[in-house]
C-alpha cells in the first residue's frame, strides 16, 4: 500500500527567516536588513532629539522662562538642532525607505554595493556615539550652525566633539549617495529606461546627487572650526585676522542644500502614494522628474539667503534672493502636478494618502513662507525670529517627518509581510496633523510679532501662543509615540499581507511580502511605464 | 586579455609634458610678473591636471558618464568658489557703510 | 587556478563588464566628492588671498621653493609608474605590474620623505601655526594665515598619499597572489584613479603656496 506523505508546512523563507541571530543582522548586506537597522537608529535619535525639544517648549510655557538656566537652554536649542538634522531627517528616508525600496523598484537584486552600505551604517553609528558622547559629558551651545568666532574662541562646550561626531556622519551619508548613484546608472532591470522609471527613483537620485557634492563641504568645514579650536590658529576668528561671514558661507553652501536632501525623498514618497490612492498615473511625469534634478541643481545656488543681515554685498545679496525665488518653481510644479493626479481620481483615503495629502498642504505653507524669507526686505524683519523657525519645521516635520510616515505605512506591508492597525494609524495621522498646526501655526505669529529664536525667555505679552505652542506639542507628540507602539505590535500580531495590498504598480509590489533575500526568484523585463494604472484598470475590465 | 586603453608612447610623452610644464612655471615663477604670477601658476596647473585627467586617469577615453561626471565636479567647485567670491568681490561698491 | 576573474564577480552583477562599469563610475563619484573637499580649502584659500596678497606673497616667499619643485616632478613621475602599471595590469604583465606598483610606492615615499623634511626645517624657522609660530612683520597675522592654509591644505594632501600607499601595498600583495589578470583587474584601474588624482592636487598646491613669491626669495 502507497504510503501518502504529508509535505512539511515550512514557514516562508524570506529575507527576515533566512538567517536569524543577531550576528546575521550586525553583519547582512542584505539592502533590506540595513534599511531595518537604520530604522532602528534613527527611530532613536528621533525621540532623544524629541526629548530637547519638549523640555525647550516646557521651559517656553512661562515668560521668564524658568525651567532651566538660559545656557542649559542654549544647549538643548543646539542639540535638538544637531540631533534632528543630521541623526534623524538627513539619513530618515534615504537610509531606511530608500535603502528598502530603491533595488526593489528597479528591480536589483541589492543595492550596487552592498558592504558599502552596512559600512555606511557602522560610519553613521560612530558618528552617533561621538555625539553623544558630547552631549552627554555636557553638550553644545553654538546652535546647530556651529558660526565662528563662538564656537571657536569663545563656547566653553564640547564643540570638537560634536563637530567630529557630525563629520563622521557626514562620510555616512556621502557612501550612501555614492551607492545609490551608481545603483541607479548601472543596476536596473531589463527594459527599465529612465523614463520608466518611478519618480521615487529620480527623487532618490536627485537627492544623492546632493549628498554626494555637499556634504564633504560640510566635512571640511568643520574640521576647520575643530582645527581652529583646537590649535587656536585664526581661519575664521576675526582677532586672529580670519572672516566669520567666510565660515558661514561654507557652512550654509551645504546646510542648504542639505535641506533638499530632506524633502526630496520626501516628495519620492509623495510621488509614489498619491498615484496608488488615486489610481492614475502621476500627471506630468516627465516635468516632476526634472523638477528634482532642478531642485537638487538651483538648490545649490541660494545658499546666502540665510546670510542677508550678516554682511555680504548688497549685489550678492540680491542674486541670492532672485536665485531663490528661482528655487521655489520646480516645488511648485510638483505640488501642482501631485493636485492633478487626485483630480478625478478613484481616491481611496487610506492612511499613507492622509499622510501624504498632510505633506502637499504643509509643505506649500512652508514653501510659500520661505518666500518671504526670500525676499530681502521681509526677510531684515522676520530673520532669526519664529518666523523663521515656523518656516522650516513646516517643511522639515510638517513635510519631511509626514512623507516618512505616510512611507513607512505605504510600505510597511512589503517590509514586515503585515498590516498595521488602520483606524488607530488614521486616527494618528489625524492627530499628527492637527498636533504639528496647533504647534507651530502660531510661531509664524510670534515670528511677525518680534519674537526671537533662541531665547529662552520672552516678553510677557507673547505667552498665550507660546502656551498654545506647547500643548500642541504635546499632542504632536501623541501622534508619534503610538505608531512606534502599533508598528512593534503589528510586527508579530498584524493581519497578514498579501504581496500587493494596495494594487499599487510599481515592481517592488510584483515580488513576496516580505520579500526574499535576493528580491526577486526571476529579474524582471520592464516593457511598460511607470504608474500603468490606465492598464490595470483595463486588465480588470473596469475600462 | 582585454585591450590596452592607453599606449605607453601615449604615457611618456604626456609624461614629458607634464616635467616641462613644471619645468616652465617654475622659471616663470622666478620671475617678478606682479599679479600675473599667480595667473599664470593657476593657469599652467589646470592644463597639467588636464593631461593627469584625460591621458592618466583615461577621462578622455572613458564612457560618456565618466565625463559627465568629471564635468559635473568642475563645474560644482566652480559654483562654490565663484558664487563666494561674488560676495567678496562686489563688496563696498555702494557708498553705504558695511555694504 | 581559479580564474581570478570568476571569484571576483559579485553576486549583486550580471557579469563582469556591469561590475567594472558600476566600480569606475563610483570611484569617479568618489574623486568629485574630494573635489569638492580640497574646494573648500582653495576657497578660502583664496579669499583670503585677495584680502591680502602682499602678505601671502610674503608667507610664500618663506616656501622652500626648490623642494616644492623637485616634489611636484616626483609625483608626476609616480603617476607615470602607475600609468604604466595599469597598462601591464591590462597587458596580464604580473610581473611588470608588481615592479611598476613598488616604483609608484617609491617614488611616492620620496615625495612624503621631501615633505616632511620641508615641514621640519619650517618647525626650525618657528613657522607652524599653533606650535611655535613667530613673525615680528607688520603682516605676521596674515602671514600666519598663509602658514595655517600651508599645513592643512598640504597636511590633508600627505594624509590622502599615505591612504593611497597603503591601497597599493594592498594592490602589490594581490598581484603576489595572483588575484589579477589581464580580464580582471579593477582595483589596479580604481586604485590608479585615485593616485593619479592625489597628483592633481598637488599640482594646485604647487601653484598657489610656492610660485607666487618665488621671485621675492
Amino acid at each position: 500500500m502507497a504510503t501518502i506523505t504529508m509535505p512539511e508546512v515550512q514557514a516562508p523563507r524570506n529575507y527576515l527567516t533566512e538567517k536569524t541571530g543577531a550576528l546575521s543582522w550586525f553583519f547582512t548586506t542584505d539592502h533590506k536588513r540595513i534599511g531595518l537597522l537604520y530604522v532602528a537608529s534613527i527611530t532613536f535619535f528621533f525621540f532623544f532629539g524629541g526629548f530637547f525639544a519638549l523640555l525647550m517648549r516646557l521651559n517656553l510655557l512661562t515668560p521668564r522662562g524658568l525651567l532651566v538656566t538660559h545656557e542649559t537652554y542654549n544647549k538643548l536649542f543646539s542639540m535638538h538642532g544637531i540631533i534632528m538634522v543630521w541623526f534623524f531627517l538627513i539619513p530618515s528616508i534615504p537610509n531606511t525607505i530608500g535603502n528598502f525600496v530603491l533595488p526593489l523598484v528597479i528591480g536589483a537584486k541589492d543595492l550596487a554595493f552592498p558592504k558599502l552600505n552596512l559600512l555606511s551604517w557602522y560610519i553613521f553609528m560612530l558618528g552617533g556615539f561621538v555625539t553623544l558622547y558630547a552631549m552627554v559629558m555636557g553638550g553644545v551651545d553654538t546652535g546647530w550652525t556651529f558660526y565662528t568666532p563662538f564656537s571657536t574662541a569663545y563656547s566653553t562646550t564640547y564643540v570638537i566633539a560634536a563637530a567630529v561626531g557630525i563629520l563622521i556622519s557626514g562620510f555616512s551619508s556621502i557612501l550612501t549617495g555614492l551607492n545609490f548613484i551608481a545603483t541607479v546608472h548601472r543596476m536596473r532591470a531589463p527594459g527599465l529606461t529612465w523614463f520608466r522609471l518611478p519618480i521615487f527613483v529620480w527623487s532618490m537620485y536627485a537627492t544623492s546627487v546632493i549628498l554626494v557634492l555637499a556634504t564633504p563641504v560640510l566635512a571640511i568645514t568643520l574640521t576647520m572650526v575643530a582645527v581652529e579650536r583646537a590649535f587656536k590658529v585664526g581661519i575664521f576668528d576675526p582677532a586672529l585676522g580670519g572672516d566669520p561671514v567666510l565660515f558661514q558661507h561654507m557652512f550654509w553652501f551645504y546646510s542648504h542644500p542639505a535641506v533638499y536632501i530632506m524633502v526630496l525623498p520626501a516628495m519620492a514618497v509623495v510621488s509614489e502614494i498619491i498615484p496608488a490612492f488615486s489610481r492614475r498615473p502621476l500627471f506630468g511625469y516627465k516635468a516632476v522628474a526634472f523638477s528634482s534634478l532642478a531642485i537638487a541643481s538651483l538648490g545649490f545656488l541660494v545658499w546666502g539667503h540665510h546670510m542677508f543681515v550678516a554682511g555680504m554685498s548688497v549685489y550678492s545679496s540680491m542674486t541670492f534672493s532672485l536665485l531663490s525665488y528661482a528655487v521655489a518653481v520646480p516645488s511648485a510644479i510638483k505640488v501642482f502636478n501631485w493636485t492633478a493626479t487626485m483630480y478625478k481620481g478613484s481616491v481611496d483615503m487610506q492612511t499613507p494618502l492622509l499622510y501624504a495629502i498632510g505633506f502637499v498642504a504643509l509643505f506649500t505653507i512652508g514653501g510659500n513662507t520661505g518666500l518671504v524669507l526670500a525676499a530681502i526686505g521681509l526677510d531684515v524683519h522676520v530673520t532669526d525670529t519664529y518666523f523663521v523657525i515656523a518656516h522650516f519645521h513646516y517643511i522639515m516635520v510638517g513635510g519631511t517627518v509626514m512623507a516618512f510616515l505616510g512611507g513607512m505605512h505605504y510600505w510597511w506591508p512589503k517590509i514586515s509581510g503585515r498590516m498595521y492597525p488602520e483606524f488607530l494609524a488614521k486616527l494618528c495621522a489625524l492627530t499628527v496633523f492637527i498636533g504639528f498646526n496647533l504647534t507651530f501655526f502660531p510661531q509664524f505669529i510670534l515670528g511677525y510679532l518680534g519674537m526671537p529664536r533662541r531665547y529662552a525667555s520672552y516678553p510677557a505679552e507673547f505667552q498665550d501662543l507660546n502656551v498654545l505652542s506647547t500643548a500642541g506639542a504635546s499632542i504632536l507628540g501623541v501622534g508619534y509615540v503610538v505608531p512606534l507602539i502599533y508598528f512593534i505590535w503589528a510586527w508579530k500580531y498584524g493581519d497578514k499581507a498579501s504581496d500587493n495590498p494596495w494594487r499599487a504598480t510599481g515592481l517592488e509590489w510584483k515580488t513576496a511580502s516580505p520579500p526574499p533575500t535576493h528580491n526577486f526568484e526571476v529579474t524582471p523585463t520592464v516593457t511598460w511605464d511607470a504608474y500603468d494604472y490606465q492598464a490595470q484598470k483595463e486588465e480588470l475590465h473596469l475600462g | 586579455m582585454s585591450q590596452v586603453t592607453v599606449s605607453v608612447r601615449t604615457y611618456a610623452f604626456t609624461w614629458a609634458t607634464l616635467l616641462a610644464l613644471t619645468l616652465l612655471t617654475s622659471v616663470m615663477g622666478l620671475l617678478d610678473l606682479g599679479t600675473f604670477n599667480m595667473v599664470a601658476a593657476v593657469l599652467i596647473a589646470l592644463i597639467k591636471a588636464s593631461l593627469i585627467a584625460a591621458i592618466f586617469m583615461h577621462a578622455f577615453f572613458g564612457a560618456k558618464l565618466v565625463r559627465i561626471v568629471v564635468a559635473s565636479g568642475v563645474m560644482w567647485f566652480l559654483i562654490l568658489i565663484g558664487l563666494t567670491l561674488a560676495d567678496y568681490l562686489t563688496r563696498g561698491l555702494l557708498p553705504f557703510p558695511g555694504k | 587556478m581559479a580564474d581570478p576573474l570568476e571569484l571576483a564577480v559579485r553576486e549583486q552583477f550580471h557579469d563582469p563588464a556591469q561590475q567594472r562599469e558600476t566600480s569606475t563610475v563610483a570611484m569617479w563619484v568618489f574623486l568629485i566628492t574630494e573635489v569638492m573637499l580640497f574646494g573648500v580649502l582653495f576657497t578660502t584659500f583664496t579669499v583670503y588671498r585677495i584680502g591680502h596678497p602682499a602678505a601671502f606673497d610674503q608667507g610664500s616667499a618663506q616656501m622652500e621653493f626648490w623642494m616644492g619643485a623637485v616634489n611636484t616632478a616626483v609625483l608626476i613621475c609616480s603617476s607615470f609608474a602607475m600609468a604604466l602599471a595599469v597598462n601591464s595590469a591590462e597587458r596580464g604583465k604580473r610581473l611588470r605590474l608588481a615592479v611598476y606598483l613598488l616604483l609608484t610606492i617609491g617614488i611616492g615615499l620620496v615625495f612624503l620623505g621631501i615633505k616632511f623634511t620641508e615641514y621640519y626645517l619650517h618647525y626650525q624657522d618657528h613657522k607652524v601655526p599653533g606650535l611655535n609660530f613667530q613673525d615680528s612683520t607688520p603682516d605676521a597675522r596674515f602671514i600666519e594665515m598663509f602658514f595655517v592654509f600651508y599645513f592643512i591644505m598640504t597636511g590633508l594632501h600627505a594624509i590622502h598619499m599615505l591612504v593611497g600607499i597603503g591601497l597599493l601595498s594592498a594592490l602589490l600583495l594581490r598581484t603576489y597572489l595572483g588575484s589579477f589578470n589581464g580580464e580582471y583587474h579593477t582595483p589596479v584601474e580604481l586604485t590608479g584613479l585615485y593616485w593619479h588624482f592625489v597628483d592633481v592636487v598637488w599640482v594646485f598646491l604647487f601653484a598657489i603656496f610656492y610660485i607666487p613669491g618665488a621671485h621675492m626669495r
